[in-house]
């Protein structure tokens, strides 16, 4: 039987990528009172499946810039509510910032729903509770 | 994980820096009326954006408003001058207040991605204990 399941490996990239958009959306919250500061976001998830990881520069040497994507393909683009800049250059909206966390935490919830409960399936296959 | 340890370490990184606001806001409240204060301000800068390095948070230097301090005049005042005026703080209570609120908000604002951060690796590790 392949054990590497198309729906529990979507399950964790999905489980991963609202993780990095947490972690973004974190750190706009934390800058956001620092001037010039420009809030950033994560493409959406639907996007990144479908054009397959961003591009990403490889450091091979300690003193290369790093840019791009992550690891994982996630990249962190600007993003910006509609009049939320402030006039000494900061973009970070709080409101903004919550409605993108809490549907950062919405994806998370779901990962993991799907993902326990594919489980529960493959146990019951088996037999067992 | 690593994500999360990173969530983790800007919302506490924002709170710290919020926090040192906080402080500062309040030490110039209670310098109000302290002749020849100058408040304190503080600068939020974002500390170096490498992604092995955190995107973190960190306050500047502390420094002085240069702007001018209020003239009072109460010549009975020991530190009065021939014209029997002398200088007070230049302290603006709204503004102090304003910025303590912000201040608060902020501070609040990433108290609760870091509950957020903490739940989603608790749920996370829920999966682990069946």
């Amino acid at each position: 039987m392949d054990t590497r399941l198309t729906i529990l490996r979507l399950a964790s990239n999905l489980a991963a990528h609202a993780t990095t958009r947490t972690e973004v959306v974190t750190e706009n919250i934390a800058h956001a009172d620092t001037p010039g500061y420009r809030a950033r976001d994560l493409a959406d998830f639907s996007e990144t499946l479908r054009e397959g990881p961003a591009f990403a520069a490889r450091m091979t040497l300690p003193g290369h810039i790093d840019f791009g994507a992550d690891g994982r393909g996630f990249e962190a683009i600007e993003a910006t509510a509609f009049g939320a800049e402030t006039p000494n250059g900061n973009t970070v909206s709080l409101e903004d910032q919550m409605m993108r966390s809490a549907d950062a935490r919405q994806s998370h919830d779901l990962a993991l729903g799907v993902y326990r409960k594919t489980m529960d399936i493959l146990r019951s296959g088996l037999g067992r509770n | 994980m690593d994500e999360i340890s990173r969530t983790m370490k800007a919302a506490a990184s924002g709170m710290a820096a919020q926090s040192a606001r906080l402080r500062l806001s309040s030490e110039n409240i209670a310098n109000a009326d302290t002749p020849g204060y100058r408040r304190k301000i503080v600068s939020f800068e974002a500390t170096m954006l490498s992604r092995d390095d955190d995107r973190v948070v960190a306050t500047g230097p502390v420094r002085l408003d240069q702007s001018e301090l209020l003239r009072i005049y109460d010549p009975s005042h020991p530190l009065a001058g021939e014209d029997g005026y002398y200088d007070g703080s230049n302290v603006n209570m709204m503004i102090e207040i304003a910025d303590a609120r912000e201040a608060n908000r902020s501070y609040e604002a990433n108290l609760k991605m870091f509950e957020q951060a903490r739940q989603m690796a608790g749920s996370l590790l829920d999966l682990l204990r069946r």
